[in-house]
């Protein structure tokens, strides 16, 4: 073998060395959860849907669930009303202090996110909205804007101006250029933001916790409070549901993505 | 809502910034407002400064001589100023801030505050308050009261660094016993930069082998690379819980293998947390040393072994200085989330592990002491921001050197 094979062959290797070392814990957990005893080991010693068949009739894992799916939609749908307008304006805007109001935008998702839920706190406590799904989603929706912006700022640059330009020119007014023509072409991107923007709202945690109190707890908050002390094969089966759920929208993102590039072609 | 979309020229790209402002009155009043008023509360000093705002007036104008108790003025404006705390239900919290300063008030302070409220003491104050509560012939009470007056304090930023300011007004170090801050600190980027450097040089075979494989391969390695960054990060965690327990995979391993003879602890340790982090963070390092890869021809390389260099030589001098870039923002990325981890030292670190915002968050939700978490929210932040400076310093110096 040549030395320029032998390296490739290392390279290969210890690329699925280390692949290996980022997904074997993921999929480990989907045999474990599908154990028959009361607790989680290695190797399972009997495989059954028990512990699927305990999320749904626990009612609290529906009930957050149920939290959850209201939170990450007010908030995606907060992010992309606010959004969107703010992509346009930043990707064919020009003005002064346009990089301030972008640092400013992005902020929510560099600051330390304890920090954020500690500040979001404080301020919701002292107007009496701590424990509302509603302060949730609106700090989920500020930290999912700058992930929308972008999204939706990436698909506008690839967009024909002389499109709005003519459909004016043709007597269509601002908003129906804006909803008939803009926004079906631009489709993709903001499908991708508001996948992401969900995503983000449905994984997150911290300020969950923070604001979460009762019955308005999300999904993560209850795996959260639960872990701490041990995991429970019902954890472990959230999980594997959790997982699937996300990679299933990532088949979704991916999927729109490559719909997104054969329409620039 | 959208008034400028199909209006051109410079008018139009003026009136078009109107619509990035619903977007920045919301970051503005759910983000920087909140997160600026918490981060006041490091040097808000309204408990001592409004709340003993008399006291501390009485004391300004006659100080007592060293050592010694202040006159009736001063006791005066005590019963004044607690009896109207009490009534105001901001008693406990004076005491929690005097007692912050001087160890042992607490309690004198809230029991002074009822008598003062319920009009036990009448003048002269004096001889009134010490015969009730003896403990205020402590000179040095009176002493933290008057260098603690004002709307604003450092206390808390010097807390944060471990340092205090002594009987002279200047600033020293704690005692030992009640240093720690600076060790958690320390710990922190510690434990964010060994994080950063491991990603650094796991993502490189990882990032080499997207770039050299078939275009079809590479994009499905790739997309595995990616799959746990959209995975939550609160699963990945429990995963790793489940998967380094007692009775878990990595131990049934081990023993199997006839590696250790009985299973061993592996979480709750500072191991389990760095395999953890690495995990979690090694597709962002992935992701921008792929990009900066990807502009590189192969070429380079071959012709550099070609001309007879040793492979480590050539890919030390003809590719590494082509990827730093990719590697110097992969790692900026990775170091900013790692400085800022809170779940994963919670659910998998000792108790030796933890990091600042465990200790933010410790602050908040157990001792309801605003002050040092927000003083230590600003020191994270600090940090931060000279590693963003530093940063962008670093960048236009070597653009200068490099005229592209």
């Amino acid at each position: 073998m040549s030395a320029a094979r032998l390296r490739s062959v290392a390279m290969y290797a210890l690329a699925a060395l280390i692949l290996c070392y980022m997904l074997a814990p993921l999929l480990l957990v989907f045999p474990m959860s599908l154990t028959s005893g009361n607790t989680l080991q290695f190797p399972v010693r009997g495989y059954s849907l028990r512990w699927y068949e305990e999320l749904i009739a626990d009612g609290r894992w529906l009930a957050a669930l149920k939290v959850s799916m209201i939170v990450g939609a007010l908030s995606t749908l907060l992010a992309l009303t606010l959004g969107i307008p703010a992509a346009i304006a930043l990707a064919w805007g020009r003005f002064p202090g346009k990089r301030i109001v972008s640092a400013i935008l992005a902020a929510p998702i560099v600051t330390p996110i304890v920090i954020v839920g500690v500040a979001a706190y404080f301020f919701f406590s002292r107007i009496g909205l701590v424990g509302d799904r509603v302060s949730i989603a609106l700090i989920h929706a500020a930290i999912a804007l700058p992930v929308v912006v972008s999204t939706v700022a990436a698909s506008l640059t690839t967009f024909d101006r002389n499109l709005l330009r003519a459909s004016a020119s043709l007597g269509a007014g601002t908003l129906r250029g804006f909803f008939e023509i803009l926004l079906p072409l631009i489709a993709p991107g903001v499908a991708a933001g508001a996948i992401i923007a969900f995503i983000i709202s449905f994984d997150e945690v911290v300020v969950a916790s923070f604001l979460s109190v009762g019955a308005d707890r999300t999904l993560p908050r209850m795996i959260f409070s639960g872990v701490r002390e041990s995991v429970s094969p019902a954890v472990a089966a959230v999980s594997v549901v959790l997982m699937t759920f996300s990679a299933l929208l990532l088949a979704l993102l991916g999927w729109l993505q490559s719909r997104g590039r054969r329409r620039g072609r | 809502m959208t008034p400028a979309v199909g209006v051109s020229g410079r008018r139009g790209e003026r009136l078009l910034a109107l619509l990035v402002l619903p977007a920045l009155v919301f970051v503005l009043a759910v983000f920087v407002v909140p997160v600026a008023r918490f981060l006041s509360l490091a040097v808000d000093n309204a408990e001592l400064g409004l709340g003993l705002s008399r006291t501390v007036a009485a004391l300004d104008a006659e100080p007592p001589a060293e050592g010694e108790v202040p006159g009736e003025a001063a006791f005066a404006a005590l019963v004044a100023d607690l009896a109207a705390a009490r009534t105001a239900q901001q008693d406990a919290l004076i005491a929690q801030a005097l007692n912050q300063r001087m160890v042992g008030t607490r309690f004198l302070v809230i029991k002074t505050a009822r008598d003062a409220a319920r009009g036990e003491f009448a003048a002269p104050f004096k001889p009134a308050v010490l015969a009730a509560h003896p403990d205020w012939a402590d000179p040095e009470i009176w002493r933290t009261i008057a260098a603690n007056g004002g709307r604003l304090t450092d206390y808390h930023l010097l807390a944060a660094l471990d340092l205090r300011r002594d009987a002279a007004g200047d600033i020293a170090q704690a005692p030992p016993e009640a240093t720690l801050f600076r060790q958690l600190l320390g710990r922190t980027v510690w434990i964010s930069v060994v994080v950063t450097a491991a990603c650094a040089l796991l993502a490189l075979p990882l990032a080499s082998a997207i770039t050299a494989a078939p275009p079809g391969w590479s994009r499905v390695l790739f997309a595995l690379v990616l799959f746990p960054l959209w995975s939550s990060l609160l699963v990945r965690t429990v995963i790793w819980i489940i998967v380094l327990q007692r009775n878990g995979p990595v131990n049934a391993a081990l023993v199997a293998t006839g590696l250790t003879d009985a299973p061993m602890t592996l979480i709750y340790t500072r191991f389990s947390l760095y395999l953890a982090m690495i995990q979690v963070l090694l597709p962002l390092m992935v992701l921008s040393v792929v990009s900066v890869m990807r502009r590189v021809p192969p070429s380079y390389m071959k012709a550099a072994l070609s001309l007879g260099a040793p492979w480590f030589t050539a890919w030390r001098t003809v590719q590494l200085p082509l990827i730093l870039p990719g590697l110097m923002a992969g790692s900026a990325i990775v170091f900013v989330f790692a400085i800022g981890y809170y779940v994963t030292p919670l659910l998998v670190g000792g108790p030796g592990d933890q990091m600042i915002s465990s200790m933010i968050a410790f602050y908040t939700n157990r001792t309801l002491n605003w002050g040092l978490a927000a003083a230590l929210s600003v020191q994270v932040l600090a940090l931060l921001a000279a590693m963003t400076l530093t940063g962008l310093a670093l960048r236009a110096l070597a653009r200068r050197s490099v005229p592209a």
